[in-house]
């Protein structure tokens, strides 16, 4: 078989097709995409499960401590779950589904991971405080026509071509 | 003797409303009984078949992990026991009406011949952790190795084991399948759990079983024959489970009101989206999705369909000792 696993698919056709996962998600759903949401239900789960003394009194934790569902029990865990499953599959249809850390040469997989670890901190917490990531606030809030999601996107963008330039030699 | 007064019949601790008396030992051990029943079955159907070269690790160093996982639910087990010394007292009798019975002898007659098949193979062992990246195990081996050339005794066993071996995997062959149909008929004896009192469960349980010891095998096979073939077997023994599955939801749909009500759980009520988002699609559905593309010569890691299969296996059946004690005669 020949190797795929270089060739991706064009991004503006891949930006096309995003479009009409989120108008579909609209009609199947009524909601439209995110991701940080699903990791913030799973951390509520945990801490109602864990912790239901704590999170009774916390005034973040409190609705979801006293809902009847669970609070996992949402769009967009499922979502996010479609997303690593179809992930997972697209990635095996081009040759790419590989157990390994992608990094450039001039860093070692630790730093790589340590670094990825604060990104996905940050992501959380800015998410947490813009009322929504990427996906959520901009891309969904865009298909709305918000303007705050047109804001998110571009200082998310924006900010994303300023640390870029900061964290330069990670990748080049 | 200690009297109590209740208020009310329906408030008995644990039994009543909600019978809620087995937590994570006993699905655990459920998961771990099936896994070892796969692993044990398989070395010894392909080794009484004679394809002990064709597939060496389901033969020769798959089944190492048996006696060790069937310790761990062992341990579970007693951690669950109100009285955890009493534990003995099963193997003072022998109740052929009692699924338990069958389980505590089978276990005790299989537990000693799935420690003696991997040591009947311990060069074998020791040459497969050789290479890998984990020395612990090859270390354990070495240490093992150097008894048996220190004392005669055990030489002796070795010998022993390496002769017996056909007898062993006869013996085995039946109990393995035993012990498989076993771990579901422990909960569809229960006739007061509507969603457990299925006939299916014993046969659902077996395949579970069996589709868990082939990922197993998968993931630690070496060569590209072998994960094929057991990728292949998986996928077989897959299908066969969503058909249990489906069937079972049927009997249920066609059988009693409780039934019914124990079915409406898994359809709209509060199991669905884990059972059918998480067992059926992540734990069975997926991984089929990947051993199909591998088939087609798409390059998988087969770590990635093996884990969710066990994932799959260990969740099932969390799902359904807890789901079986929510359903309920009274009402």
């Amino acid at each position: 078989m020949e190797d795929k696993s270089k060739k991706y698919m064009n991004p503006y056709l891949a930006g096309v097709i995003l479009g009409f996962v989120i108008m579909s998600a609209f009609f199947i759903s009524g909601e439209g995409l995110g991701g940080s949401g699903a990791f913030k239900d799973i951390v509520k789960t945990t801490v109602t499960s864990v912790a239901h003394d704590y999170s009774m009194e916390s005034h973040y934790f409190k609705s979801a401590a006293e809902s009847e569902h669970s609070p996992i029990k949402t769009w967009l865990v499922f979502e996010v779950l479609g997303v690593l499953i179809g992930g997972a599959i697209s990635g095996a249809f081009a040759g790419r589904l590989k157990l390994k850390v992608e990094h450039s040469p001039n860093i070692t997989s630790r730093t790589r991971i340590i670094f990825a670890l604060l990104g996905g901190a940050l992501f959380g917490i800015g998410s947490q405080l813009g009322r929504g990531c990427t996906s959520g606030a901009g891309l969904s809030g865009m298909a709305v026509m918000s303007v705050s999601g047109f804001l998110a996107v571009g200082v998310i963008f924006g900010s994303g071509y300023l640390f870029a330039w900061v964290f330069r030699k990670l990748w080049i | 003797m200690k009297e109590e007064l209740f208020v009310s019949g329906r408030d008995i601790p644990f039994i009543d409303p909600v019978l809620h008396i087995w937590h994570w030992q006993i699905p655990l051990y459920l998961f771990v009984g099936g896994l070892a029943a796969g692993l044990i079955f398989f070395a010894s159907y392909f080794y009484l078949k004679g394809d002990e070269e064709k597939y060496p690790v389901a033969v020769k160093i798959a089944p190492f992990l048996a006696p060790i996982v069937i310790v761990l639910g062992l341990i579970a087990l007693i951690i669950d026991l109100r009285h955890p010394a009493y534990f003995w007292q099963l193997y003072t009798t022998i109740r052929i009406e009692s699924p338990m019975s069958w389980g505590a002898w089978t276990l005790g007659a299989i537990m000693p011949l799935s420690v003696l098949w991997p040591l009947s193979y311990i060069y074998e062992l020791k040459e497969y952790f050789d290479n890998r990246l984990c020395k612990m195990p090859f270390k354990l081996i070495s240490w093992f190795i150097s008894m048996i050339e220190r004392y005669w005794i055990l030489e002796w066993v070795l010998d022993w084991t390496i002769k017996l071996r056909k007898p062993i995997a006869i013996i085995n062959l039946i109990l393995s399948i035993i012990l498989g149909v076993y771990t579901g008929i422990l909960l569809s004896a229960f006739n007061a759990r509507p969603l457990w009192n299925t006939s299916l469960l014993g046969p659902l349980f077996l395949v579970s079983g069996l589709s868990t010891g082939a990922a197993a095998i998968m993931w630690m096979a070496k060569d590209h024959y072998e994960k094929i073939a057991f990728s292949k077997i998986d996928l077989v023994l897959i299908a066969i489970e969503l058909f249990f599955i489906v069937h079972m939801f049927m009997g249920f749909l066609a059988s009693t009101a409780v039934q019914q009500e124990a079915a409406a759980l898994f359809l709209g009520g509060e199991y669905t989206a884990v059972f059918w988002g998480f067992f059926v699609f992540v734990g069975l559905v997926f991984p089929a999705i990947m051993e199909i593309m591998e088939l087609y010569g798409y390059k998988i890691p087969i770590s990635i369909p093996a884990f969710f299969i066990l994932f799959g296996g260990a969740l099932f059946r969390f799902i359904m000792v807890d789901a079986g004690q929510v359903t309920r005669y009274l009402y």
